[in-house]
């Protein structure tokens, strides 16, 4: 009885099977909670537009840069997964070009925004009301969210070595660009609802 | 062989242990130790929290009361309500989680041994952010619910509630670090053969509870957030002149703070589930539907915030949801209130000291649910909020199906932590006085309550005819203090005094008692297999490998096995012991006081600081020692 019990206890380990796994379980989960955050940024956007008299906005955002904004975000997100697929496919130097290219147009983004807040604070400010309150909130948080994402990017360069030479947990790359794929996202998420939806209104 | 077992435990111990020395207690990430201190520390904040309850019990024995002044009053009790349920409540849980669930899972470690370091950290530098307020004389003062517009600048100018609102901010952070680590540990590294119908009831409720802080602590930050930007940096959220709402804060605050009410109940629940059916002597009566019941209470929980704003105005339509919404959830806590009461039933019960607790928990929880259903109905609830039957029916939920069920789990569990027994007669006594001084306490609140006494006033006038209640209650907190210093004493006096525990003290089923008491470092020398859901009490031997294929001495590694069967897929690499945990956790202390200061230059080079630790702590180690 008991050895044939015994027996079954020769279960197969996955001996030399480097778990590889626990950084994008970690990530996902972050990404998730991040994503809930501007939920409830985006609803605080609506409660206020549910109380707010008269037009809300009142004035609605320029939506030229924004776009080109959007633009850029979402070709670099492109440009980064060609990025992943080359380290995939071993070629170590055409991955490291265009994660630096990522790199480069998420500091683009970064100016363009400076540049449209420099002109958008002239007429709105965060102390105006509460849309000005809310709507540089939502901004500015993603731009924090993205400045972070940059360097998770930068970081990722500056590891010894991307691709399949470095063992796990070091999945560094795909976390990273998990990540970037999710910012990107909640700007094209803002395009919509701050700008676009307002636009369209009037 | 047995020299060859000697030879593993020899090689396992000089992976696992960390250094003697102060660096090694900084630097270590076993999380039986972090468990420990979460556990040592969420307890001095139970302590701490007492001793504020004890004040507010005194300056209200009796009418016209001046023992403590008007500020100080509402100081002391926005500190009580703070420390209890954020920084006792919830991390005494993850005490137990952390210590007790790779021990469950035989697992060597959380799945994010240096996170889990990380968590402690923060949680303890957090605390003491919130407890250097009274130090300077500006702890927090408008209750733990921190309604605007009393905690916008015009009505709170000093320091008090940015203490609060950046000290939750700090433990926000520690929590979903915490919660991130619970997932991936109780999906990814159970034993192999526990499959997702084989887990202890414990993993139940914390992956429910871990999964819904993912998602109910943003709405907390945000709403922190904007608190903070409102008093500090002029914008207007919470400014009805200029747009902004009152109502939004009690929105993102409740939506945040019903499901924490969970939070901090579940993993209780949960640890009863373990204990109770082992005082018992038989398998806990419907684990699929305790399971199923546990999973979604954290669900429905997120449906049932506006039970908490019945009084401030709304739709006819969304009073009944809400109302209906938390009259159901009601009915998932029913389900597991009678399968214990159906395993003491079918089963042997034995009455230890442990159990006692556990039983008192029933008592008292059943009565704190009767008394939440009343008020989850709309009419009643208009009478009686705002007054102490709303703190009654609070303390009896959180006081009873959290600091009894602990108490069980502390005499259930601490012969494994210590190795010694504790003194099973002081206990019984600990709990007879606790129950009764609980009793005294809080249920005179249920008549005050009726009779109209509003909460959170700082003294009543003699003509009330209130006194003579509220000075019973006083007396009551005094015999539930020396309740918890009896067990206190118990536990200490056991260190010493106590019997051996052995491996299995109490003939339990669940993998943590197959390992020596204390556990050694490593956990068991042998990664075990699971067959069955009371692994110890079926006649498999988990820990059979006479080959040493499952002791792993080549380097710190754990077993990964897959989320639903356990299926093992994969060996983890663990990390050594280091001190960037700590580190950044010290950072981020001098971030958040910065901020409190409104020093921004401080403030970025502490995020730099912060980035720099973060980018050593990431850094890809060599590939050492491992050879896989």
């Amino acid at each position: 009885m008991t050895t044939t019990i015994a027996e079954r206890a020769r279960v197969a380990m996955p001996h030399g099977v480097i778990d590889d796994r626990r950084g994008t379980w970690g990530m996902v989960m972050f990404i998730l909670t991040e994503a809930t955050l501007f939920v409830f940024l985006f609803f605080t956007y609506y409660y206020i537009a549910y109380n707010w008299r008269g037009p809300y906005p009142p004035e609605p955002p320029k939506l030229t840069l924004a776009l080109i904004m959007l633009g850029l975000l979402l070709a670099s997100s492109v440009v980064l997964h060609a990025g992943e697929r080359a380290e995939k496919a071993g070629s170590t130097e055409l991955a490291r070009l265009l994660v630096g290219t990522t790199v480069l147009m998420g500091i683009g983004f970064v100016v363009l925004q400076t540049i449209e807040f420099r002109h958008h604070l002239k007429e709105l400010k965060p102390t105006t009301d509460a849309y000005g309150s809310i709507f540089y909130t939502i901004t500015s948080f993603h731009g924090a969210h993205l400045v972070l994402g940059l360097l998770m990017l930068t970081y990722v360069l500056a590891l010894p070595e991307i691709g399949p030479g470095r063992k796990p947990p070091h999945r560094a790359l795909h976390n990273a660009a998990l990540y970037w794929h999710f910012v990107d996202f909640v700007w094209l998420i803002i395009v919509g609802l701050l700008y676009v939806v307002p636009n369209i209104r009037r | 062989m047995s020299s060859d077992a000697a030879a593993i435990r020899h090689r396992l111990e000089a992976l696992w242990e960390r250094p003697h020395n102060s660096w090694g207690w900084i630097a270590t990430v076993d999380h039986k130790e972090i468990g420990i201190r979460y556990l040592v520390t969420a307890f001095a904040f139970l302590l701490i929290g007492g001793i504020e309850a004890l004040l507010i019990r005194i300056q209200l024995a009796r009418p016209d009361a001046a023992f403590l002044t008007p500020e100080h009053y509402d100081q002391i009790f926005t500190m009580h309500g703070v420390t209890m349920i954020f920084w006792y409540a919830s991390p005494i849980l993850s005490g137990f989680a952390n210590y007790l669930i790779p021990l469950f899972a035989g697992a060597r470690d959380m799945a994010y041994p240096r996170l889990n370091a990380f968590t402690y950290w923060t949680f303890l530098a957090s605390g003491l952010f919130l407890y250097a307020s009274p130090f300077v004389g500006q702890a927090p003062h408008a209750g733990w619910f921190a309604y605007v517009p009393y905690t916008l600048k015009q009505y709170s100018p000093g320091l008090n509630m940015d203490f609060f609102a950046l000290a939750l901010l700090f433990l926000t952070i520690s929590t979903t670090a915490g919660a991130i680590n619970f997932v991936t540990t109780i999906l990814r590294l159970r034993a192999p053969g526990m499959a997702i119908s084989r887990m202890p009831l414990f993993f139940y409720s914390t992956l429910t509870i871990s999964a819904s802080l993912i998602f109910s602590l943003p709405p907390l930050t945000a709403s922190l957030v904007f608190l903070e930007l409102d008093r500090q940096w002029g914008t207007h959220f919470f400014d009805t002149a200029r747009g902004g709402s009152a109502m939004l804060w009690q929105q993102l605050f409740w939506f945040f703070g019903h499901p924490w009410v969970y939070v901090i109940f579940l993993p209780a629940t949960g640890m009863v589930s373990m204990l109770l059916p082992v005082f018992s002597r038989r398998p806990i009566v419907g684990y699929t539907w305790v399971a199923f019941s546990t999973v979604l209470t954290g669900v429905v929980g997120f449906g049932v915030w506006v039970h908490h704003m019945f009084a401030t105005g709304m739709t006819q339509m969304a009073m009944s949801f809400f109302s209906a919404a938390s009259m159901t959830i009601s009915v998932f806590s029913a389900v597991q209130v009678l399968a214990w009461v159906a395993t003491i039933w079918q089963g042997r019960p034995v009455l230890t000291a442990s159990m006692h607790f556990a039983l008192g928990f029933l008592a008292v929880f059943v009565i704190g649910g009767l008394n939440g259903i009343v008020t989850a109905v709309i009419p009643f609830d208009w009478q009686l909020t705002d007054t102490y039957f709303v703190v009654s029916h609070l303390h009896y939920v959180l006081v009873g199906a959290n600091m009894l069920p602990v108490f069980a789990a502390f005499y259930y569990w601490l012969p494994k932590m210590t190795g010694r027994m504790l003194d099973e007669r002081l206990g019984k006594w600990s709990f007879w006085i606790i129950f009764i001084g609980f009793n005294l306490t809080f249920f005179p609140m249920h008549i005050l309550g009726l009779l109209g006494m509003p909460r959170r006033i700082y003294t009543y006038p003699a003509v009330t005819g209130w006194g003579t209640l509220n000075f019973a209650e006083t007396v009551g907190v005094f015999v539930l203090t020396a309740g918890i210093v009896v067990s206190l004493w118990n536990f200490f006096r056991s260190l010493k005094h106590g019997a051996p525990a052995g491996r299995n003290p109490w003939n339990a089923d669940t993998m943590e008692w197959e390992t020596e008491s204390p556990p050694a470092v490593y956990g068991s020398e042998t990664v075990p297999v699971v067959t069955t859901r009371h692994p110890l009490w079926d006649d498999f031997d988990e820990e059979y490998d006479p080959e040493h294929d499952r002791a792993f001495t080549e380097g710190r590694v754990t077993v990964v096995t897959s989320a639903l069967d356990a299926v093992p897929i994969a060996i983890a690499k663990m990390p050594d012991d280091t001190s960037t945990p700590f580190l950044m956790a010290v950072f981020m202390t001098v971030l958040f006081t910065a901020l409190l200061l409104k020093s921004m230059g401080v403030a970025l080079g502490a995020t730099i600081a912060c980035l720099i630790v973060a980018a050593v702590w990431l850094w890809p180690e060599e590939e050492r020692r491992v050879r896989i």
